[in-house]
């Protein structure tokens, strides 16, 4: 085999793959239209359009990312015939609420104005798809405003009752000590009673967490967990 | 020429082609060993943490998130990559007869490499890194290492284009393969995700493809050129079959790019990717069987062999390895395994298999060979040497076999939808009290190897013209008859 008969298999076997499954994609899917409602099947007209992670709440994502949440946290629900997360109980969305159809699985438009959708790598905590409307019922469980219970939840993830067996860290990475500026009236304890308020990632990740609501209405052609 | 002339002429070139090499090689090996004992550290904290979550809780730097991340980038990039480096330089040299003339620039471009990944590790620390799986060091560094890669290995390339013609060895092949197709993988992988702006799922699918890829056609590829080198030279016999041999190269570089996006199964992509991607999963048992019974059918009848010789029991282990990534790449990619263990901690199981059960052993071969020749000295401790092989292969098999049957139990427990998560939880926990254990015994093991090679790289270890054989008796002398320590 010569040389350059060598180097041809390489580029022959390499570059199909390559470009059937990275570089033909990469390019289809950059932007991908929106769907429309059928005022049949859907009972309303317009476009799909969901609100992109902009600002804010787009840091969040980064701070998300930088922090390595997704190492055991998902983001995503499964079609059915890939698993069972429709099923696991709030993973997948609100029930009973008119302006919802209901748990579905993730869309391509759930994560929108995102660098990478963190898919995650384990389940070694819960999937997070839905978790906006988790913290919020905590957060009134516990009779504080949801932003208190995220930052909260982040120091001390193992102070609420029903999340003693947690192995979630610890981010006082994301907060200051409160006395450095004088500020006394946000602050929030770690586990060592130390006064700490939340920085700039410390807000943009619970900002983002708290946006974490993948369950809007869908037009019923990308619906596919309608009954 | 008689045939004693040519046999002198023939070890003053192999002498020469040693010498000219030696700083490159044992910069990459002993900066690579180092790296290893850091990755593992950070292993051990990672894993730790993960059932013990208030250790070092005031330090948000070293979170369980953060110390992963750095744990597997360092072992990758630290490790793994320099490793490689230092095998290709000492192997297509070698193979292709030809000193290297640009030890200087290589050693330069070592060390360049070497800053990305202190920058990379610094940058995961402080919260910079960038989310994406296995290119998390922050955007810059990948500019470093590429423009490294390049002053590091073009020079193989040009020995090869310019070697006196000849027969193409087996491990050449697996070489250029792997360089020709690095920069390739990585520059596409980075490309379309920092550079372009694409779909943040599609972006995902990428960082999915490139792991695959790079341990299919980088780092398999290297392990291979490594014991299709060793198995033959250490036996003293021609590899088993030639035809197996082209089989296993060429089924592993069709197969080799088609994998990795199985892992996001279900996520909003086109439905065909993940498919094709777990059949590729499935069908990577064809070069792993291939090459490993190649290599194993070499070295058969030469158990005793293998028992002694330190280069030749990692590189049966590293093969043995290599089968066991073919059956659990069929385990892990059946339809309904994969509902479970797509997102528990067999993923890792795997990844360690590749990274470290098949590549760094045969790295560890190698060094075990390539080391004694281009120091001119023997490996000092043969209790060394078998508490790092024992060691370590009693640690991987524990984290692997821990976290893929681990992962798969996991994995049921998640899907299990009538069982509460806290199920699923319990399992995560136990299997990370088992990796931190194992984690530990492999940072023994490592440690050992790096105290050995540190000795080596500063000349200390012992004169002779014996190889250091794991299990032999030297009489009186702990060091053998001729076995005097060298301390000059």
């Amino acid at each position: 085999m010569s040389f350059q008969k060598f180097t041809l298999g390489l580029v022959a076997a390499f570059g199909l793959p390559w470009l059937l499954l990275i570089a033909v994609p990469f390019g289809t899917t950059r932007n991908i239209d929106a769907p429309e409602f059928d005022e049949d099947k859907d009972g309303r007209t317009g476009l799909y359009e969901t609100a992109s992670r902009t600002g804010r709440v787009a840091n969040g994502s980064e701070v998300y990312g930088a922090n390595g949440c997704y190492v055991c946290h998902t983001q995503v629900i499964r079609p059915t015939n890939a698993g069972n997360d429709l099923w696991r109980d709030a993973w997948a969305g609100q029930k009973n609420d008119d302006t919802k159809n209901g748990p579905r699985e993730s869309n391509a438009f759930d994560y929108k104005g995102e660098l990478i959708a963190h898919i995650g790598l384990t389940r070694n905590g819960p999937d997070l798809s839905n978790v906006g409307y988790r913290l919020e019922q905590a957060a009134a469980a516990a009779g504080v405003s949801p932003e208190d219970y995220v930052y909260q939840r982040l120091l001390t993830p193992r102070a609420i009752l029903d999340n003693y067996d947690s192995t979630c860290p610890s981010q006082p990475q994301l907060f200051r000590p409160a006395n450095a500026f004088g500020q006394t009236t946000e602050a929030y304890l770690d586990a060592e009673g130390n006064k700490l308020v939340p920085g700039k990632s410390a807000k943009a990740l619970a900002n983002y967490l708290l946006k974490l609501k993948k369950d809007d209405f869908i037009p019923d052609s990308i619906n596919y967990s309608r009954d | 020429m008689s045939n004693d002339q040519t046999n002198t002429l023939d070890a003053r070139l192999r002498t020469a082609i040693d010498k000219s090499v030696s700083n490159p090689v044992m910069f990459f090996f002993t900066t690579g060993a180092l790296w290893l004992v850091v990755s593992i550290l950070l292993g051990v904290l990672a894993s730790l943490k993960s059932h013990w979550p208030t250790f070092f809780e005031a330090f948000g730097e070293l979170s369980t998130g953060r110390a992963y991340v750095a744990h597997l980038n360092v072992l990758i990039y630290g490790w793994c990559f320099p490793a490689a480096f230092g095998a290709i330089i000492w192997f297509m040299s070698r193979l292709c007869r030809k000193e290297s003339k640009h030890a200087g620039i290589i050693v330069a471009a070592g060390l360049v490499w070497n800053f990305g990944v202190v920058i990379g590790l610094l940058g995961v620390m402080l919260g910079k890194s960038t989310g994406v799986p296995w290119m998390e060091f922050p955007n810059q560094c990948w500019v470093i290492f590429l423009f490294a890669y390049i002053l590091i290995a073009i020079w193989s390339f040009v020995q090869f284009r310019v070697r006196e013609g000849g027969h193409v060895y087996i491990s050449q092949w697996y070489i250029l393969a792997a360089l020709f197709l690095f920069p390739w993988i990585f520059c596409s992988a980075h490309i379309f995700t920092f550079v372009f702006d694409g779909h943040p799922v599609m972006t995902a699918a990428v960082a999915s493809w490139f792991k695959s890829s790079i341990v299919n056609l980088f780092f398999i590829p290297v392990a291979a050129a490594s014991v299709y080198y060793i198995a033959p030279k250490v036996t003293g016999r021609p590899v088993h079959s030639y035809s197996l041999a082209l089989l296993g190269f060429w089924t592993l570089i069709i197969l080799g790019a088609w994998g990795g996006i199985q892992k996001l199964t279900g996520a909003p992509l086109p439905a065909f990717m993940p498919y094709v991607s777990a059949a590729a999963g499935v069908l990577f048992f064809i070069p792993a069987l291939t090459i490993g019974y190649n290599i194993l059918m070499t070295t058969k009848s030469h158990h005793d062999l293998a028992k002694k010789s330190p280069s030749l029991r990692f590189t049966v282990a590293s093969v043995i390895a290599l089968i066991g990534m073919g059956v659990a790449g069929v385990f892990l990619n059946l339809p309904s395994v994969m509902r479970g263990t797509q997102f528990s901690l067999s993923g890792y199981g795997y990844e360690i298999l590749a990274l470290y059960g098949v590549f760094s052993m045969s790295m560890f071969a190698a060094i075990y060979y390539i080391v004694p020749r281009v120091t001119k000295r023997e490996w000092l401790a043969p209790s060394f040497i078998r508490t790092h092989f024992n060691l370590s292969a009693y640690g991987v098999i524990a984290v692997v076999m821990g976290s893929i049957l681990g992962g798969y139990l996991q994995g049921a427990a998640v899907e299990a939808i009538d069982q509460p998560f806290s199920d699923a939880k319990a399992t995560a926990y136990m299997i990370s009290i088992f990796n931190s254990i194992a984690w530990v015994i492999i940072l023994i093991s490592n440690l050992a190897f790096l105290f050995h090679i540190l000795l080596m790289a500063v000349r200390l270890g012992r004169h002779s013209k014996h190889a250091t054989l794991i299990e032999e008796h030297h009489g009186s002398s702990p060091h053998g008859a001729d076995g005097k320590v060298n301390n000059y």
